[in-house]
């Protein structure tokens, strides 16, 4: 069975002709959330490193980035020092400060073929000062930043089709790969 | 009479500042953004609601140069015409 992939504009427009066509035809949608280190700060364009300038730093767009100040991330339950490489150039893929993210993937099957588009929708780094406890930190506590992420809100993932448009969700996709035009 | 809904998605050579202001001279509203990544790039993806319609714009973030958002536009046939009318050059 072939797998067509789509961008958003070609997924959304080859939609807007099978609603044209009055074929009835159904759209899978999978969301599931990762925190498998596929993102971290180091590759992230300027716009989104900003984000977390508070806390991190780093020279250019795949430099080692650094940490500015201690910070507690609550989402890993990990503690920083000032100073610790994050993430380090000679290493991108493995992070030590992993962004989690959803990965939504969007498909419709027609005539024995299956078109989809796929994204992933990180998490929202949110920073606050908070007084937390610990062994670095001290019976009484101290105040610390910390750094938390917000998964992004649904309305937002979602691709949103006319009323009439069924949108069905499912856990997973399973290939089945016919043979039978080999013979 | 409230319209038939329809989809459209275009994607246009237009400044993103110009594609938000046509879409707040029509009566659409940002309600929330994200930050996604597909086709190995990063983009922001907003959505903007005008009661029963919605637009989804996205845009490449960083130096990509041209930059073409995205508009994908559920909502009426007036409302497609205005979006696309809007954003031409």
């Amino acid at each position: 069975m072939p797998m067509y992939e789509c961008n958003e504009h070609q997924f959304v427009e080859n939609i807007r002709r099978m609603i044209e066509t009055s074929e009835k035809f159904l759209v899978n949608r999978k969301i599931n959330w990762h925190d498998d280190a596929k993102y971290g700060p180091a590759t992230l364009p300027d716009p989104e490193f900003e984000k977390y300038a508070i806390l991190i730093f780093r020279k250019s767009l795949r430099a080692t980035v650094f940490s500015r100040v201690p910070f507690v991330d609550d989402f890993h339950k990990r503690i920083y020092d000032q100073g610790e490489s994050l993430h380090a150039s000679s290493n991108l893929k493995f992070p030590r400060l992993s962004i989690p993210y959803y990965r939504v993937e969007y498909s419709i099957n027609l005539w024995g073929g299956t078109y989809y588009f796929n994204f992933d929708a990180l998490f929202n780094p949110e920073i606050l000062m908070e007084k937390r406890r610990g062994k670095l930190l001290g019976k009484d506590g101290s105040l610390i930043y910390v750094l938390k992420f917000n998964p992004p809100e649904e309305n937002i993932l979602n691709i949103n089709l006319p009323k009439g448009v069924m949108v069905f969700d499912v856990k997973n996709m399973i290939k089945v790969i016919d043979y039978t035009s080999n013979f | 009479m409230r319209q038939k809904q329809q989809l459209k998605s275009i994607s246009v050579y237009v400044p993103i500042e110009r594609v938000e202001a046509n879409l707040s001279e029509i009566g659409f509203l940002l309600v929330g953004s994200s930050t996604i990544v597909a086709d190995g790039k990063f983009w922001k993806k907003m959505l903007y609601v005008n009661k029963e319609e919605t637009i989804n714009v996205s845009e490449e973030i960083g130096d990509a140069y041209p930059k073409d958002p995205i508009i994908t536009i559920c909502g009426s046939k007036t409302t497609i015409l205005n979006v696309i009318n809007g954003v031409k050059y």
